[in-house]
């Protein structure tokens, strides 16, 4: 299958000089570029030939993403002239790489979720001078071309394991812990060598990356492909497929991280918390829903009005999200479904959906508020206040509005962590960390359609973090410090989540896994969420100071 | 485009008619609770996670109203139950929320034990409708040989002895048996078995009875039959009369729920009651829960139980804090048990009267109406409780039944061979 990647900016980059010409000795990759060649002799794009084939146009893969990094490693395969620099080279088995494309050329299949499985061993070397690689490296997609461990030499110490995947392919892999070291170090080193701008450098660490994230097993290896990915993009200045489409996309990959993870559901939990006891007594409510969403946060808190002592109140809800691709009012959608649950449990219910590409473009008018005395407002945030960040004065203005919504409670929930910093590598450091942890704390969950999906929503955070700029770069997370600071100066105060709070997330994380590795910290007022030590997500909650 | 997908609202209960005050009616917590045991048997997490978060919120342990609490001892079982069905241990938690109720269950000293007893008539029903058959039924006989199978630790006893004692023609002997096993669940009192009958002889020797007290290592998960099996070994001699005083402890004995493979007759409580027939025993009380708690069904089970141990909380949400957190924490006990244990765990399987009776008529045993005597000290004893305790005699069979504002609570039977 060939993919059009015209579809991918980018100006052709000085940097790599011209394949054709760069080709050195007898090698596969002469034989590939031939067999190429035979294919069709239509145009080749300059990043094309970095790449290694030629596509066409009219075939889109559907599954950009994952394509593309099989491509990122692919790239390895076509080896240039340029990386003279890195020490540490490792060779594959030319003839059983070349049937291996060969295989891909002439057939190809939709990879699977499980991507990480097909990564081919990178090969750096300045002079394509193949060896057979120490110990066993590669392995194949398909059942036809399962590697033979044995013709490979062994070098002592590492360890071999063959394992057999769910759709019966064969496997080798080589774990050892000294390159899950090197791995993190290779890491580390390509982020700064982005840093200092030495591209060549960058791109050579992050062929190598691919074949040492291979050697990893569990979280490690999905992270680091995550990561090696969103480096090349970067490097390779291939920005992610733009997010218009990926709303819809994105919603359902919500999902399922709903599903698989307690994180989400800690966050509706607290929140909900929050808003419950700052609608006591109050007859007319109305929750303003920033993370509209799929609406998953809110069957439980109205329930709950339903039931609460005194009966519930007039319930009115206004949901806030992102236009959908094919126009559709999912919006609207979600909002019937509420309506018929508020219908069945004897609730009054209210509904206004608001599609905006940004919160930034809302203004307090268009929210048809009421008197505060008639109506108490509760402002909810789940995940969305950081995208703000990225344009200047979004947050400000955003906040402003809250200001003048006159909110009872406001209920932020944001990823615990500095994601924004001005230095790339700095934020490379704390991601890096972050979703390590992350993924650590996926690793107890049984292997599902939920977790691997919850996976690519976690990739797709790490891709936008580490491959985008400016605008673009949407997922800047920032510290509980950091948005007390700026809530603060904004005029707002901290609302203490109480001991409910608490007791209620401890206890619904007793379910997860037994609650075996979670931990819920309480940090002035804040509840946070964390996997062992290391606090994930938080919830606080705001409210006004009188004076503003 | 995926079609967006949210957590179907006709999966929240949809809750009927009235809405009050109090932290809500027993039907909607009912309902909640119900769904919310299908949620968790079939796994559904992110359902069972929304419904406990709003029960959670409606029905606190130290809630003002009864259902609440009841509610709440409810949700702490269904959490237990979710909990274990995770291979995992779960690390303990905020030490706040999530304690399994058995850690916190009281020990009471005896003196202790005899006044939680006398809180209610829930135990004291049977012991006088027991105590006056026992009393008519031994009359004339030179020894009376007691086997006390009973929950409450021989707490009828020392009544029994008074009562003997200031008989005209008191028996030359009185032997006491008891079985060693009636200490895994509550009320747990806070001295052996043998220090026990040490302060039951003194008291008897006080008030000239000359009595025996014997432990018999037997236990209920095998139909007693050790116990059975030393009666056998020591029939009763000439002139002696066997009383066995079941006073809720048979429904701890196995029965075709237990072991569903096993062939219909070779239920335990039956082996049990045929065993018991054999012995010829001069007479037999029984006293029992009325309710069914034996359905393998968790949802038919959480609902027979939940409309029943209302009444216990109900019953004490008058009594002041301290007693009714320890009268609540029994009873949850027994909610925890019902609800979240499965198998051999699973303890409590009280059946319905109706079922009892069958039991005691397939084993050649027929009831034996209680004396007038006996209904008039009953009606004074209920007398000195609350106004919602009230009792009721059943013309077709012969029992004795406690009451709770109109619904049926313990009953009392009396049996002798036929």
């Amino acid at each position: 299958m060939k993919r059009d990647l015209h579809q991918f900016q980018g100006p052709p980059d000085t940097r790599f000089p011209n394949h054709e010409t760069a080709n050195t000795g007898s090698s596969s990759k002469d034989k590939m570029m031939k067999v190429k060649e035979e294919e069709d002799g239509g145009n080749m794009d300059e990043l094309l030939a970095v790449l290694g084939y030629k596509v066409r146009s009219s075939e889109m893969a559907e599954v950009a993403l994952k394509l593309e990094q099989l491509e990122t490693m692919m790239g390895n395969v076509q080896e240039d002239g340029l990386s003279n620099l890195a020490t540490d080279t490792v060779h594959y088995n030319p003839s059983e790489l070349y049937s291996w494309l060969d295989n891909m050329l002439t057939e190809f299949n939709p990879p699977p979720p499980e991507i990480n499985n097909s990564f081919l061993a990178g090969a750096g070397g300045s002079d394509y001078d193949l060896k057979a690689i120490p110990g066993n490296a590669i392995y194949a997609r398909s059942n036809q071309f399962a590697i033979d461990s044995s013709s490979s030499s062994n070098q002592a110490g590492t360890t071999v394991t063959t394992t057999t995947t769910e759709s019966t392919r064969s496997m080798v892999l080589v774990d050892s812990q000294e390159n899950g070291v090197r791995l993190v170090h290779a890491l580390m080193a390509c982020a700064e060598a982005i840093q200092n701008n030495d591209l060549s450098i960058a791109e050579a660490l992050v062929k190598q990356i691919g074949f040492l994230a291979v050697s990893q097993a569990g979280a490690m290896r999905k992270v680091a492909t995550y990561f090696a990915e969103a480096l090349a993009r970067r490097i390779y200045r291939l920005s992610p497929p733009q997010t218009q489409i990926d709303h819809s996309l994105s919603d359902t990959l919500q999902m399922h991280f709903y599903e698989t993870c307690p994180y989400l559901k800690f966050a509706h939990f607290t929140a909900n918390q929050a808003i419950l006891e700052a609608f006591e007594g109050k007859k007319r409510v109305h929750v303003i829903d920033f993370s509209m969403n799929q609406g998953l946060q809110w069957p439980a808190l109205m329930q709950a009005l339903a039931l609460r002592e005194g009966g519930p109140p007039v319930f009115r809800l206004t949901g806030i999200g992102p236009p959908a691709a094919d126009n559709s009012d999912h919006l609207h959608e979600v909002g019937c479904k509420l309506a018929q649950l508020a219908e069945a449990i004897h609730v009054e219910f209210e509904y206004r959906g608001f599609v905006a590409n940004s919160l930034a473009d809302l203004d307090a008018s268009m929210l048809e508020l009421r008197p505060s005395e008639i109506e108490a407002v509760a402002v909810n945030s789940v995940f969305e206040l950081h995208k703000l960040l990225g344009r200047t004065g979004g947050i400000e203005k955003v906040l402003g509005v809250v200001k003048q919504i006159k909110p009872v409670i406001f209920t932020v929930v944001e990823q615990e962590s500095n994601h924004n910093g001005p230095v790339f590598l700095d934020r490379f450091t704390e991601s890096l960390h972050y979703y390590s942890t992350l993924f650590d704390s996926l690793e107890g969950v049984p292997s599902s359609q939920d977790k691997v999906m919850s996976e690519v929503y976690l990739g797709k955070q790490i891709c936008n973090l580490v491959a985008c700029e400016g605008p673009d770069r949407v997922e800047r997370h920032e510290t509980l410090s950091q948005w007390a600071n700026r809530f603060g100066t904004s005029g707002f105060a901290p609302a203490h989540l109480g001991s409910n709070a608490f007791k209620q997330a401890s206890m619904l994380l007793a379910l997860f896994n037994g609650g075996e590795g979670y931990s819920v910290e309480e940090n002035n007022g804040c509840l946070m969420l964390g996997w062992h030590t290391r606090p994930l997500i938080t919830t606080s909650a705001w409210k006004l100071l009188a004076a503003h | 485009m995926t079609r967006t997908r949210i957590i179907s609202p006709t999966r929240f209960p949809s809750l009927k008619s009235q809405r009050c005050g109090s932290g809500g009616d027993a039907s909607f917590m009912e309902q909640l609770l119900l769904h919310c045991a299908t949620a968790i048997d079939s796994n559904d997490a992110a359902l069972a996670h929304q419904l406990l978060w709003v029960l959670n919120n409606i029905a606190s342990p130290d809630g003002d109203s009864s259902t609440q609490r009841l509610t709440s001892a409810f949700v702490r079982a269904l959490l237990s139950r979710a909990v274990s069905k995770i291979p995992t241990l779960f690390s303990t938690f905020g030490n706040t929320v999530f304690q399994p109720p058995a850690d916190e269950i009281h020990r009471f000293s005896v003196v202790e034990l005899a006044g939680f007893i006398d809180l209610t008539p829930w135990h004291r029903f049977g012991f006088i409708a027991a105590n006056e058959a026992i009393l008519t039924a031994v009359e004339g006989y030179a020894k009376v040989h007691i086997v006390d199978l009973s929950l409450t630790h021989c707490m009828q006893i020392p009544t029994l002895i008074d009562a003997i004692a200031t008989k005209l023609n008191k028996p030359l002997l009185l032997k006491l048996t008891v079985v060693s096993s009636a200490s895994n669940f509550p009320p747990f009192i806070n001295i052996s078995y043998e220090e026990l009958g040490s302060k039951l002889v003194n008291f008897a020797t006080s008030r000239n009875i000359e009595m025996q007290f014997t432990i018999i290592p037997s236990t209920y998960s095998d139909g007693f039959s050790s116990l059975l099996q030393h009666l056998r070994m020591y029939p009763t001699s000439y002139n002696e009369a066997l009383v066995v005083n079941c006073h809720m402890m048979l429904r701890y004995i196995p029965d075709k729920t237990l072991t569903p493979s096993s062939p219909s007759s070779l239920s335990l409580r039956n082996v049990f009651l045929n065993q018991l027939r054999s012995l010829n025993p001069t007479m037999v009380s029984l006293i029992e829960e009325d309710a069914d708690l034996t359905s393998d069904n968790l949802v038919t089970r959480l609902r027979s139980a939940f409309n029943y141990f209302w009444i216990p909380f109900d019953t004490t949400d008058t009594f002041m804090s301290e007693q009714r957190r320890l009268y609540e924490a029994e009873i949850s006990w027994k909610i925890e048990n019902v609800v979240a244990k499965e198998g051999v765990e699973r303890v409590e399987r009280t059946e319905t009267k109706g079922r009892w009776l069958e039991r005691m008529r397939d084993n050649e045993f027929g009831g034996v109406r209680v004396r007038e005597e006996a209904v008039s000290e009953l009606k004074a004893m209920l007398g000195e409780h609350a106004v919602g305790w009230g009792m009721k005699k059943d013309d077709d069979d012969e029992s004795l039944v406690l009451t709770w504002k109109g619904h049926s609570v313990v009953f009392a039977t009396v049996w002798v061979p036929i």
